[in-house]
């Protein structure tokens, strides 16, 4: 274990140069064994076994216990375990008598320049192998390695692991190396410290569940999509075989939508797919105004239409915009404002 | 024929009637949707959703005060008048060739919501009966005269009731020209005194009272309810057939926006006017019949969404109309959507390049809800 916190005398001195406050081992130590604690006696309030209380239940109790009405999520009250909490930080790098433990302390960036060494290292090792391969005569390996569901850590990962701070450059050099190392026929041998630093692309949303198509008792294929917008609620239920009749709480869009606006937004989701005259549409909307519920309707009829498509048009509608929630609500009113960006009228004097 | 579009299939089955048809005219080759049966007696089943030309000097004398204002545009911009046969017409056109004139007059209301074509079918009726050679007192629109008025006199015909001598004088002068034969021929029956100076003999043509109502503008008013009851009166001979045209005739029994001096508001029943204009819609009289419009858009104290006959003419316009024969005018079935774009799109009047494609079409007619006003709307910037 290395040398930490040293004495007062030296922290009074480097207040200023020290940078973010650093927690002594004893003190994180001491804030673990309080977070178990709090965790028994939490479980012990909510009435639940102690030994398997898990940190989502914490996390539910947590919000049952203070509700918060805030929008911000990282603002509510929270209770991890610490090593989440505090940052994680670097711990003094020299001993007693103030030598470096590290070779490149005096560079700055060690653990940077320490890892592209080692990068370096390993890409000679690759080629010394492949010159022996080829000495031997044996073929060297091609295995197409799928890079399509990969990336590179990005700066910001990169800092973190490396916990000092990085510039562009440096980072750029690091990805070329890599790539570089990637490159290379026989790089497999190598293919462990190269995965330290390559995460999985998630290929797809979240898997949402399509419905799939009802039938009524006349036999037509129908489906039932939800939405909402602001404060308007929406329901619509797509035909099938139909003449592109639009009906919102018993009334035709000519009469309940006068402005060609809003019968512009429910048109595009059938306008997209090219289905403008093939479904009959019948709506119920409640709340909001006319922006909304009109809105409202589009989403819930876009989503409708995904029961009747292929996957491939799903994700077209989901990359156009279709089947996202708007999350535009209206800005809360601020005091010592007029509303929740405007400022009262500003009087010299 | 012209094949410039994508034939729709209301079209394919029409196109092997169309060999029988007329075959266009020479000069320009039409699309299918028009017919060069510029007689309106002629126009038949056949004929429906298509569209036919009305020559611009009849325009002028048929219509002097009639058509709306924005298809007056179109036929600026066009330089010509299409009509479109639509069902409702020759539905009437039947009617009014079966009816026998010795019986009381059958009065016909045109309903329907907004911007669906009432006023449009009015005037196609009118063009029928002004060739067909009746006598056509067309009322534009009955609720010019409840609102907006900037004068009112003091009738000297009657102490309680209320001129408009604007009005009155527009549409004399509107009569005038648009039935020029008749009001040669016609006399009157009466002698009528004016003023202390001025008189009307018997035997006079009508056309000297109706320069009487337009010289003298005080007397406009009472000129126009002398030439109703004269008309009236000589229609139940026989010698002419009579259509009296109201466009708005639920103006006649509502609430007006006028005030008289004291502040207090004026009913309908006393302008002259209108209390003439009841008086020929009543079927008391044979030898013609009535058509009318009811209309929304200019209604006085009418919610947006009523379009029946109960809810516009009130519970007096209902008795005082019933018997009437209504007619109901939809918005446009998909042939007559088809004709109607295709038109535009032969007149190069929609330029963007989308909406001359099939999507084009089908956004139309989705975002207008096949209704001819909002169509014409939206066309109008494209």
């Amino acid at each position: 274990l290395r040398l930490i916190s040293t004495t007062t005398a030296v922290q009074r001195k480097n207040v200023g140069a020290s940078g973010p406050e650093k927690y002594t081992e004893a003190f994180i130590k001491k804030q673990i064994e309080e977070f178990n604690l709090g965790k028994r006696h939490l479980a012990n309030m909510m009435g639940e076994d102690p030994e398997t209380f898990t940190q989502e239940d914490i996390d539910r109790a947590i919000a049952y216990l203070f509700p918060s009405g805030l929008f911000d999520k990282k603002a509510r009250p929270i209770m991890k375990h610490p090593t989440e909490i505090f940052p994680e930080q670097r711990k003094i790098q020299w001993g007693e008598d103030g030598r470096p433990f590290h070779f490149l302390f005096y560079t700055g960036k060690q653990s940077y320049y320490s890892l592209m060494h080692e990068t370096y290292e390993k890409l000679l090792n690759v080629l010394k192998y492949q010159d022996q391969l080829s000495a031997q005569d044996l073929p060297l390996q091609k295995e197409k390695r799928n890079l399509a569901g990969s990336r590179w850590l990005t700066k910001i990962e990169l800092e973190e692991m490396l916990l000092e701070k990085l510039s562009d450059d440096d980072y750029l050099r690091f990805i070329q190396l890599l790539q570089k190392l990637m490159s290379l026929p026989c790089a497999d041998i190598e293919q462990k410290h190269i995965q330290k630093f390559s995460r999985e692309v998630p290929v797809q949303m979240q898997k949402v569940v399509i419905e799939p198509l009802q039938y009524d008792e006349r036999g037509v294929a129908f489906s039932t999509g939800e939405g909402k917008r602001k404060t308007a609620r929406a329901t619509a239920v797509v035909y099938d075989n139909g003449t592109g009749k639009m009906t919102v709480n018993g009334i035709d869009i000519l009469h309940y939508f006068p402005v060609l606006q809003d019968r512009e937004q429910l048109l595009f989701p059938f306008q997209f797919l090219d289905r403008i005259g093939k479904h009959d549409t019948v709506c119920t909307v409640s709340g909001g105004g006319r922006s909304a519920q009109a809105g409202a309707i589009r989403l819930a009829s876009a989503k409708a239409l995904r029961s009747f498509v292929t996957e491939k048009e799903v994700e077209f509608m989901r990359q156009a915009g279709l089947l996202t929630v708007d999350p535009r609500v209206k800005e809360r009113k601020k005091p010592g404002q007029e509303g929740a960006r405007r400022k009262f009228t500003w009087k010299k004097r | 024929l012209d094949h410039g579009f994508g034939l729709p299939t209301a079209a394919k089955e029409c196109l092997s009637s169309v060999a029988s048809q007329d075959v266009p005219t020479p000069e320009r080759p039409r699309g299918i949707f028009h017919t060069s049966e510029s007689d309106p007696a002629k126009h038949t089943e056949q004929h429906e959703g298509r569209h036919y030309d009305i020559p611009l000097e009849e325009v002028k004398a048929v219509f002097p005060h009639g058509l709306p204002y924005r298809f007056q545009q179109q036929i600026q911009t066009f330089n010509e008048a299409r009509v479109m046969v639509r069902k409702p017409a020759l539905e009437l056109f039947s009617y009014l060739r079966s009816s026998n004139f010795a019986h009381p007059a059958v009065r016909y209301v045109i309903y329907g919501e907004r911007g669906t074509g009432k006023t449009m079918i009015l005037c196609h009726v009118v063009h029928y009966c002004s060739r067909q050679g009746w006598l056509v007192l067309h009322i534009p629109d009955a609720h010019l005269w409840v609102k907006n008025c900037k004068e009112l006199l003091q009738s000297t015909y009657n102490k309680d009731r209320l001129d408009q001598p604007l009005q009155a004088s527009a549409w004399l002068k509107n009569f005038k020209t648009s039935n020029e034969r008749f009001l040669r021929e016609l006399k009157t029956q009466k002698k009528y005194v004016w003023g202390k100076r001025e008189c009307t003999e018997e035997g006079r043509p009508l056309g000297e009272v109706v320069d009487q109502g337009l010289a003298r503008v005080r007397m406009a008013s009472d000129a126009v309810g002398v030439v109703l009851k004269e008309i009236k009166q000589q229609s139940q001979r026989g010698s002419f057939q009579l259509l009296v045209a109201v466009d708005g005739v639920n103006a006649l029994w509502g609430r007006t926006t006028l005030r008289k001096e004291d502040k207090s508001p004026v009913s309908p029943e006393e302008l002259t006017l209108v209390h003439n204009l009841r008086k020929m819609v009543m079927n008391n009289w044979s030898g013609g019949a009535i058509v009318t419009t009811l209309s929304q858009t200019g209604s006085l104290f009418k919610p947006s969404s009523a379009y029946l006959p109960q809810e516009l003419l009130g519970k007096e316009g209902f008795d005082a109309l019933d018997p009437f024969v209504p007619i109901p005018v939809p918005n446009y079935s998909p042939r007559e959507f088809e004709s109607c774009y295709g038109y535009y799109l032969e007149r190069k009047w929609l330029q963007h390049e989308q909406a001359r494609t099939e999507d084009g079409k089908a956004e139309l007619r989705f975002l207008s809800g096949s209704n001819p006003r909002q169509l014409d709307r939206l066309a109008g910037p494209l």
